[in-house]
């Protein structure tokens, strides 16, 4: 096909994304009409579910949106009920979320960055095949995602959906003994964690760099996961409680997901935001590791995410082992987080960029409604944007060649197309 | 021989909670069970260092017999025909034989089902053919010598 003529490309169902979701790419005389990302994504479905629930039970359903970030959700829930209730948690508490929230970064980073994203650099069809020309660091890679979920199975109860998180806290504290067996297994998953980051530099990488805005919590100290205020790369910042004055969401036709603007323009949040807001907050070894990389102060090119979520994991182990070494098991394990009238806002930083839960009571405690606005979602606008940017300078590729540089520009973002229900299929279309 | 049964599904996208409702009420009898999403690599992280794995996943077949199930194993070689883009199982066998982390005996359990859109529970056909997979399920395990 030359690119003068009209096209139409699609991609019934994207490979190595969290979930469900499809691609359409519309081009005529040579320029893109049309972009749609299709995310079969149903928020609202829970929004209405937790109507009528008691204020204890959000963290416990949310986290079931999502297996792939399930402390995510457990921990923006938590937040939004506690800042509803007027309570705030004790600093011990804080900290083991935090440790707990390491590990879900680990996790969820190490995967993307092995089986997910890897293989678009170096031009392999996906995990599996990643798996058996470069098997020694998909085994690195695995081992790192391990000891994430090593810290998710002991803090949190267990490594999908944990059950040991509660609304005030934690049904049961783990003792200092019980941790150090971990400390010793994130030792080695520092060099793991390095030898990533090292690997990862070495990719070539595409030339694209975004304008849109960036957004991502910034806190009075330390990198931004399980709190913070919302930042923006223009140097606006906002407090919590105005998030929905400043994030619009709306709905568009060709999608379940709504897709937000941020003061009415396009942005964007995640490791790239997150970064380009806090590299001067990250620990030693994520700091070297990032300057070895050849990351600036600013990242803006999505390609190099996969080296930002490397210096990430970096800064995630070397946080969870401070988290142990300094640790006093909380007592009680959990505050008491007495139902009351009101509304609450919570934000953490999901690996996939910044979660917003907002929660309205009534006297009993029962939700009366319920906002929650997921990364992905976010972001929907902006990645179509760098697609649409693409592909209007790729127009010579052929189809073949041009999809799969839009799936790698989605794949960037590692969007979690979440509630996504997989089947063995005997019916799949080609694509 | 050392068991697990893993039930691949998400509870709210009605039938496919399948997996997960058979991998709850086999752990009420004490076995080992873990619930995932269906996405390749958590399964083989699922099944880690089990001797024998049993998978319960949500079939959907055209035309469907709503609550049918279909029976599959795997003694230690993989099917030819698995297609790399497939989701979960077959994709999850395939890794796990690139990485010689397949378990010396998995048998897949798929149930048919009729819905699955948003919402959290089973469609009757689907709900009634629960206690029968996980006597299937048990099935297995004695056969394995794991119960």
């Amino acid at each position: 096909m030359t690119h003068r003529s009209n096209r139409t490309l699609r991609v019934a169902g994207l490979a190595r994304v969290e979930g469900e979701g499809a691609l359409r790419v519309r081009t005529a005389n040579g320029r893109v009409d049309d972009v749609e990302l299709d995310i079969y994504e149903p928020p609202r479905f829970f929004e209405a579910f937790l109507r009528g629930r008691s204020h204890r039970e959000p963290p416990d359903i949310t986290a079931r949106i999502c297996g792939i970030c399930p402390v995510a959700y457990q921990m923006s829930a938590c937040l939004a009920i506690e800042d509803a209730c007027g309570v705030q948690v004790p600093a011990p508490v804080r900290a083991l979320r935090r440790l707990l929230y390491c590990g879900e970064w680990i996790s969820s980073h190490a995967l993307h960055i092995h089986l997910l994203h890897a293989p678009d650099f170096l031009g392999l069809p996906d995990g599996i095949a990643m798996a058996a020309e470069h098997r020694p660091v998909v085994e690195r890679g695995l081992a790192l995602k391990k000891a994430g979920n090593a810290i998710m199975d002991l803090v949190g109860g267990r490594a999908i959906h944990p059950v040991n998180v509660r609304v005030g806290g934690f049904y049961r504290a783990p003792t200092r003994a019980e941790l150090r067996p971990l400390a010793e297994q994130l030792r080695h998953a520092l060099d793991d964690a390095l030898a990533t980051a090292a690997w990862v530099s070495t990719f070539d990488f595409p030339d694209l760099d975004v304008p849109h805005d960036l957004m991502a919590l910034r806190d009075t100290e330390g990198y931004p996961i399980d709190r913070g205020v919302p930042h923006v790369s223009t140097g606006a910042s906002f407090p919590v409680p105005a998030f929905s004055e400043h994030v619009v969401e709306h709905q568009v036709p060709h999608s379940t997901a709504l897709h937000a603007r941020l003061d009415g323009e396009m942005y964007l949040v995640g490791p790239l935001a997150r970064y380009s807001l806090n590299a001067d907050r990250l620990s030693p070894a994520a700091a070297g590791a990032a300057a070895d990389a050849g990351l600036g102060p600013v990242c803006r090119n999505p390609f190099r995410s996969i080296v930002v979520r490397a210096v990430e994991v970096v800064y995630a182990v070397e946080e969870a082992l401070r988290l142990i070494a300094d640790y006093e098991p909380p007592e009680p394990a959990a505050v008491e987080v007495t139902a009351r009238a009101g509304v609450g806002h919570g934000v953490t930083e999901a690996p996939r960029g910044l979660l917003y839960h907002r929660y309205e009571l009534d006297a009993a405690g029962l939700v009366v409604s319920a906002d929650i606005v997921p990364p992905t979602s976010q972001n929907q606008s902006a990645i179509e944007d760098d697609v649409r940017q693409l592909v209007t300078s790729y127009l010579d590729l052929d189809d073949h060649a041009l999809v799969s540089l839009c799936e790698r520009a989605i794949r960037n973002y590692d969007p979690c197309i979440s509630c996504s229900a997989h089947f063995l299929d005997f019916h799949r279309e080609d694509r | 021989m050392n068991a697990v049964v893993v039930g691949v599904g998400n509870e709210f996208r009605r039938d496919d909670g399948v997996g997960p409702a058979v991998a709850r009420a086999v752990a009420a009898h004490g076995v080992r069970a873990e619930v995932t999403d269906g996405d390749p690599v958590r399964l083989m992280e699922a099944w880690g260092e089990a001797d024998l794995v049993v998978v319960v996943d949500a079939l959907r077949c055209v035309p469907a017999t709503p609550g049918r199930v279909h029976r599959v194993t795997l003694d230690g070689a993989v099917p030819s025909a698995t297609s790399s883009h497939g989701f979960g199982v077959p994709e999850a066998v395939e890794l796990a034989e690139a990485l010689d982390r397949l378990p010396r005996r998995l048998v897949v359990l798929g149930v048919e089902v009729a819905e699955v859109g948003f919402g959290p529970d089973l469609t009757p056909a689907v709900r009634a053919a629960v206690p029968g997979v996980v006597a299937a399920v048990l099935d297995e395990l004695r056969l394995g010598g794991a119960l």
